[in-house]
């Protein structure tokens, strides 16, 4: 029998990662510089290094998957294709009006994000639907035809269509759309919002669909190019991109819905992590990404990741908790519920007005970088306190790729912080560490105790290149009893794409108390949802019998301004709605530690999600374990806990299958370093994962 | 020249890895208690104006941390927190929890807002409190929302609570519970907002006592050293304003349809690293409900100077020590116990706008010239449906910030005073009788400058119901948003009412009882727009073209206010332009600004008596 693979490639904004699962439960992964003037060409490097290695032909992959921050770059980088607007008259600037708030209170300099489709390029056109889906003013077809000569004049690129109340009938948008369509031919994207995000909530949908044409022409060519790259190497699988879900969809789908891609980076780490939970047995699980320059945190509880909706994109920094946003684009689509912090190990250390110590939000990126890469930087760092403190290899990380410079990182810290505050060097070292846990603490309770849910109930899964250098700490803070780290934790990420499941969905809003719905109504809507989403799998490929329907709602008692979502059983029976009501009270107990059972619950959103269930084994299996240290090598680290410096073995991930052993330890891998500290103790579970828990 | 900050404040220095951890968990805290009342409240007005705030208290009852929801509710809480230990102080027992919204005899702010207040106890030691207060949909008083305009005294206002205790050793007091029920128009809502805000201390209660428990007896002197860092910071930056009396006054219009105009005057002195607002020859309470109890004139002063000197400053007390107030009794900014106040809003935000006028000059690049002046509030109400049920929406239209010396001024945002969202127009129109016709930026406003001011925000409404009524609260229409620098100033609020049958009203920016209106009825209202920022014939001329090309104005502007004259292909035309300039530049001083008034009101077709009383 011929092996077959499966192919995952992560772009980040130094390297790619790619990874290669052959169907004989083989695992191979390579690292290879991303390459930003075409991205494609860096995934096909690592895929044919990764094939010669193995020594398989091009043919033999059968599928690919792609996690890619194009889109994101596109918006932060104001580089999306040249957007036109055209909504109902009277209308043309709720989309920059957005919801009026400030993302920080006290900044009076503070400037708007620039709107993606310019106020001169935003059409209106006489019609109007009422909330119950009846013509007030039929659609003025004439106009739509000066609109589109206008629009061909301007050297527009893409068309958003957004009509007041179109979610309750789209009828008016689906003609202008054929309309324009139809006027301006092929070489033009045009996206309309009931294709996009049918519900209500005016600036929200509209922002969406102008991102969604904004990044339209972008995203399409980008795709394009990597599927004719991929094809003329031989690499003619089917490609899917991961959706900001999680879940995964083909590269044609995601280039009609580009909007749904954004952040589809971080939630292949969090597939990865709720797959490799479910495999070894943690269902509760909080994972801890810390990267270069941000840290993200998200939940997996009874083995789902959780979602949102609320999303911004261009804002900067997506803190899920944030109490207020407005910085960037809203964008109401599925995201895993990520939150980040603007900390990582390019965080730049420095001592504020008042005398107290901060580490980041500015980062030394990766040029200059950290004071120890030796590349100019002069500003002390969160990796420059780690190697000072010992818990990064002095000489070098990644196995000797990267040379390190600790004397730089010495004097830096010396001369920017402990000089100044009057701390000895490894106290300051120990502050800045201890301070980006403390930072790190607030990405996690942001997805945990502010949803009313307690840490405690939850493995704390670190990962990226940083996370298991700081998660004990950040485990210790919360009072959390276990961390993991996963195996290949730095390319953890691309691990997860190869368990991303095929996924779409559709939402339908009913805005209605749940006492003046029937079940038969309930029953009807979802029909409807039902046909669509089975349309979409199966352009997919998705045979009939193998797709797979999860059922939400997005409740709230009347008059409250803020949803939570809770499953729907899959068959209605007659008391459905009696089941969602007590589902509702439940959950917001649950969430907000209050509720009542008097008050009246509203139906505001139903969504219907399609899952393919024929998509092979996406079950996670460990890679082969590395090679055992040779000897025991021993590092003079310092401690916060002991207040002191002490020998400290360290360790490869394989010196751990001889059994669990007592911290402090340092365990160093090609792509990352986890430090275990007294008090804890290290073993490896039956996946490899290192599973660190507090001595008894 | 600025002033070293005093030696004894920069001496003393703990920890600094334990303050800034201990920081952001208070922070975290107070924003973990923000949410829960964000997501789970049922006030509109908690939702679209975040009209409400959460904190924390060391054991004395000092504010440690308050979560970032509205700077209008900046000096809410140490008043009420002292009246409470002078109250009740040693019988404060665990499983207590303190209810209040008396603005004069318990330092409130006004009816609407009810603070309760849990102590937090750690091994049977109190270690301190959470707190939270919200804005309340009803609590009774002359017209529903209890803010009626045409209130003369507290006592129409609305249900009048002392400090009392809503639980008494963890037992809750029915009797409270039961005459809050029977004293608002939507118990239901006062009742869910209670449980929210309940909720939210509760919660963040035991997190707090087991962070006491965690640094143990080290835990007062860390939170002495947070409140000296606070202080440190603030007094550091004022002293880096020079020292002097800055100056300034601005106006309301006027009370109702004929009150006679409110002055504003304030005098903010710089001393070193101390700083005094004093409002000297402000106007005197009036006989309205827009009186200001001190408690939100405390608050307007920590607002306007965190406004000036920007972010990054901890929301705990020791940042207050360095600030003064003096406010006249009997004046609109400090009235008589007694005077009716539930609509105060309108005088916090012309204080803030009377503040930044005042550090404009002596903090260039720091504060804006005046933008909209706070929100207009609008609210149509009625019966509809066969059994006859009550509807009620008010809105807020707002969104305009003046010129800034390095960026223009911005439309389409929330004032500085107070983090304010605005309605979904699809959700309004699915459940009320009324449509929303038009919603965007009035071309031809706001006020020229070389950085020019933010648009005004305009929306129109059609009744859609047989019959509804009415309020309005806007202001500004003869007392403008103030320029800075040379600028102009912002343009004037509108507001016109077309019946059914072709008649067009102007209306006056405040009514004082409900106006009725019909089916059909068509009620457009233009808040004011920002002002401008330096001189307006000194902007580049490309700069002005932008804006023509984008339909924010019109190629009449362009060359009356900032003499930028248009070649047929929209751009600049140099020459023309140049000599054009040299001419407006030779204009007696205020006619360029009624020349843009001018325009402005011809754009929106009106006649130009409008500043007269209608």
């Amino acid at each position: 029998m011929t092996i077959t693979y499966r192919l995952g490639a992560d772009i980040g904004g130094t390297f790619t990662d790619v990874v290669l699962r052959g169907n004989d439960e083989t695992i191979h992964q390579c690292k290879v510089s991303s390459t930003p003037a075409d991205y494609s060409l860096g995934i096909l490097n690592g895929a044919q290094e990764l094939l010669s290695r193995v020594g398989a032909d091009p043919a033999q992959v059968s599928e690919i998957i792609h996690a890619t921050t194009v889109a994101t770059n596109t918006v932060l980088e104001g580089k999306g294709a040249k957007t036109a607007l055209v909504t109902t008259r009277g209308f043309r600037d709720v989309v920059e009006i957005g919801r009026l708030r400030v993302p920080q209170l006290y900044d009076l300099n503070y400037v708007k994000p620039v709107p993606l489709a310019l106020r001169r390029h935003r059409y209106e056109v006489s019609e109007r639907m009422l909330a119950d889906g009846s013509v007030l003013v039929p659609l003025a077809e004439a106009e739509l035809t000066t609109i589109a000569a206008e629009i061909r004049a301007a050297g527009i690129e893409a068309v958003a269509i957004s009509f007041l109340h179109s979610y309750a009938n789209p009828d008016h948008e689906a003609r202008a759309f054929a309309l324009l369509a139809e006027a301006l031919g092929p070489d033009i994207y045009l996206t309309r919002s009931t294709e996009v995000l049918p519900e209500i909530r005016e600036y929200e949908r509209t922002s969406t669909v102008v991102v969604n044409a904004y990044l339209g022409p972008v995203v399409k060519r980008y795709l394009l190019s990597l599927e004719r790259r991929l094809a003329s190497a031989g690499l003619a699988a089917p490609l899917s991109i991961v959706q900001s879900s999680g879940g995964a969809m083909s590269a044609r789908a995601a280039a009609e819905i580009p909007a749904a891609i954004i952040e589809s980076g971080p939630a292949a780490g969090v597939i990865a992590a709720a797959n490799l939970g479910r495999a070894a047995g943690y269902g509760e699980i909080i994972t801890f990404d810390m990267g270069g320059t941000t840290a993200k945190a998200a939940m997996i509880e009874g083995g789902e990741p959780t979602r949102t909706t609320e999303y911004e994109v261009g804002a900067g920094i997506n803190l899920s908790s944030k109490l207020v946003k407005g910085g960037g684009h809203s964008v109401k689509m599925p995201f895993i519920d990520v939150s980040e912090i603007g900390a990582g190990g390019g965080s730049i250390v420095r001592l504020d007005a008042g005398g107290a110590l901060r580490v980041g939000p500015d980062s030394a990126g990766s040029s200059p970088g950290p004071a120890c890469y030796d590349l100019g930087g002069e500003d002390p760092t969160f990796t420059d306190a780690a190697v000072v403190l010992g818990y990064l290899n002095p000489e070098h990380l990644a196995g000797g790729a990267v040379a390190l410079n600790a004397a730089k990182a010495r004097d830096a810290l010396q001369a920017r912080v402990a000089g100044p505050a009057g701390l000895t060097l490894d106290q300051a070292a120990s502050g800045v560490y201890a301070i980006a846990a403390a930072t790190m603490m607030r990405a996690v309770k942001a997805v945990s105790t502010y949803r009313g849910r307690d840490p405690r109930d939850f493995a704390l899964f670190a990962f990226g290149g940083n996370g298991p250098l700081v998660a004990v700490q950040v485990a210790e803070l919360l009072d959390m009893g276990r961390v993991v780290v996963p195996p290949s934790p730095g390319v953890f990420s691309a691990l997860g794409l190869l368990h991303s499941q095929t996924r779409r969905e559709l939402t339908r809003t009913v805005y209605r108390p749940l006492a003046a719905l029937t079940p038969e109504a309930l029953q009807h809507g979802l029909d409807a949802l039902r046909e669509g989403v089975a349309r979409a799998l199966a352009d997919e490929g998705c045979a009939p019998d193998a797709m797979r329907f999860q059922i939400e709602a997005d409740l709230r008692y009347v008059g409250q301004a803020y949803e939570l979502t809770v499953p729907v059983a899959a068959e209605l029976p007659e008391g459905i709605l009696d089941a969602l009501g007590a589902a509702f009270h439940g959950e917001h107990a649950r969430t907000y530690g209050h509720a009542s059972d008097e008050d009246a619950v509203e139906l505001v959103n139903l969504r219907l999600i399609g899952l393919r269930a024929d998509s092979g084994d996406r079950t996670f299996r460990a890679p082969p374990l590395g090679t055992p240290a040779r000897g025991t090598h021993h590092r003079k680290v310092h401690f916060a806990a002991l207040g002191a410096r002490v020998a400290t073995p360290v360790l490869t991930r394989a010196d751990l299958a001889g059994g669990r052993r007592a911290g402090p330890l340092i365990v160093e891998e090609y792509d990352s370093t986890t430090v275990v500290p007294p008090g804890w103790g290290a073993e490896l579970d039956a996946f490899t994962n290192i599973v660190i828990t507090k001595e008894a | 020249m600025p002033l070293a900050p005093r030696p004894e404040i920069t001496a003393t220095r703990s920890d600094p890895v334990t303050l800034e951890i201990l920081k952001n968990a208070l922070e975290s805290l107070a924003d973990e208690m923000a949410l829960i009342i964000l997501r789970s409240a049922y006030s509109p007005i908690v939702r679209d104006s975040m009209d409400y705030s959460t904190a924390i208290f060391d054991a004395e009852g000092r504010l440690v941390a308050q979560g970032l929801t509205n700077p209008i509710h900046l000096g809410s809480f140490p008043r009420v927190m002292t009246r409470l230990l002078e109250t009740f102080g040693a019988t404060i027992a665990e499983g207590d929890g303190f209810l209040v919204n008396d603005p004069y005899a318990a330092g409130g702010m006004h009816l609407p807002d009810i603070f309760f207040i849990r102590p937090v106890f750690q091994a049977g030691q109190r270690v301190g409190f959470t707190a939270s207060l919200v804005h309340h949909t009803d609590i009774g008083g002359l017209a529903p929302g209890s803010m009626a305009l045409n209130a003369e005294e507290i006592h129409q206002e609305g249900l009048r609570i002392p400090l009392v205790r809503l639980f008494e050793a963890g037992r809750p007091n029915a009797a409270v519970f039961d005459m809050l029920r029977a004293n608002s128009r939507m118990p239901g809502e006062v009742m869910g907002d209670l449980r929210a805000q309940i909720s939210a201390c509760d919660t963040v209660a035991r997190s707090f006592a087991a962070l006491v428990a965690k640094h143990g007896a080290a835990f007062p002197a860390l939170i002495d050293e947070l409140h000296d860092y606070a202080e440190r910071l603030v007094r550091q930056r004022i002293a880096e304003i020079p020292d002097g009396v800055m100056r300034a006054v601005d106006y309301i219009d006027g009370l109702g349809e004929s009150g006679a105009r409110i002055d504003f005057h304030v005098a903010i002195t710089v001393k070193g690293s101390e700083i005094t607002f004093d409002w000297e020859g402000t106007s005197d309470q009036v006989a309205g409900a827009i009186n200001c109890p001190i408690t939100t004139t405390w608050s307007l002063a920590y607002a306007a100077l965190r406004n000036a000197l920007g972010p990054g400053i901890p929301n705990c007390e020791g940042y207050m020590r360095p600030i003064h107030l003096r406010a006249p009794e009997g004046s609109i900014v400090n009235p008589r116990d007694g005077a009716a106040c539930a609509a105060r809003g309108v005088i916090a935000y012309r204080m803030l706008d009377t503040c930044f006028a005042a550090f404009g000059p002596l903090m260039p690049g720091l504060v804006p010239a005046g933008g909209e002046g706070g929100p207009t509030a609008i609210t149509f109400s009625g019966r509809q449906g066969p059994r006859q049920v009550q509807w009620l929406v008010t809105d807020g239209i707002l969104g305009s910030w003046g010129g800034r010396r390095d960026h223009d001024g911005v439309e389409g945002i929330s004032s500085p005073g107070a983090n304010l969202s605005n309605q979904p127009i699809e959700l309004m129109e699915a459940r009320l009788p009324l449509r929303v016709e038009s919603y965007g930026f009035a071309p031809n406003s706001g006020g020229a400058g070389r950085r020019r001011g933010g648009l005004a925000m305009q929306r129109t409404y059609v009744i859609e119901a047989e019959t509804a009524s009415m309020t309005l609260r806007s202001d500004r229409r003869r007392n403008l948003p103030l320029a800075m620098d040379g600028g102009l100033p912002g343009s004037p609020s509108v507001t016109t009412l077309q019946h059914a049958d072709g008649r067009c009203s102007l209306l006056p920016t405040m009514n004082m009882g409900p106006r009725p209106l019909q089916r059909g009825d068509r009620v457009m209202h233009i808040a004011a727009g920002g002002a401008g920022y330096g001189d307006p014939l000194t902007r580049p001329p490309e700069a002005v073209a932008e804006d023509c090309r984008d339909g924010l104005l019109d190629a009449g502007h362009a060359r009356t206010v900032y003499g930028v004259v248009l070649a047929a292909d929209g751009a600049p035309d140099p020459l023309a332009t140049d000599a054009l300039r040299r001419d407006l530049s030779r204009l007696e001083p205020g006619e360029l600004a009624m020349r843009q008034q001018a325009h402005f009101l011809e754009t929106i077709g009106a006649g130009p008596g409008i500043g007269d009383r209608p």
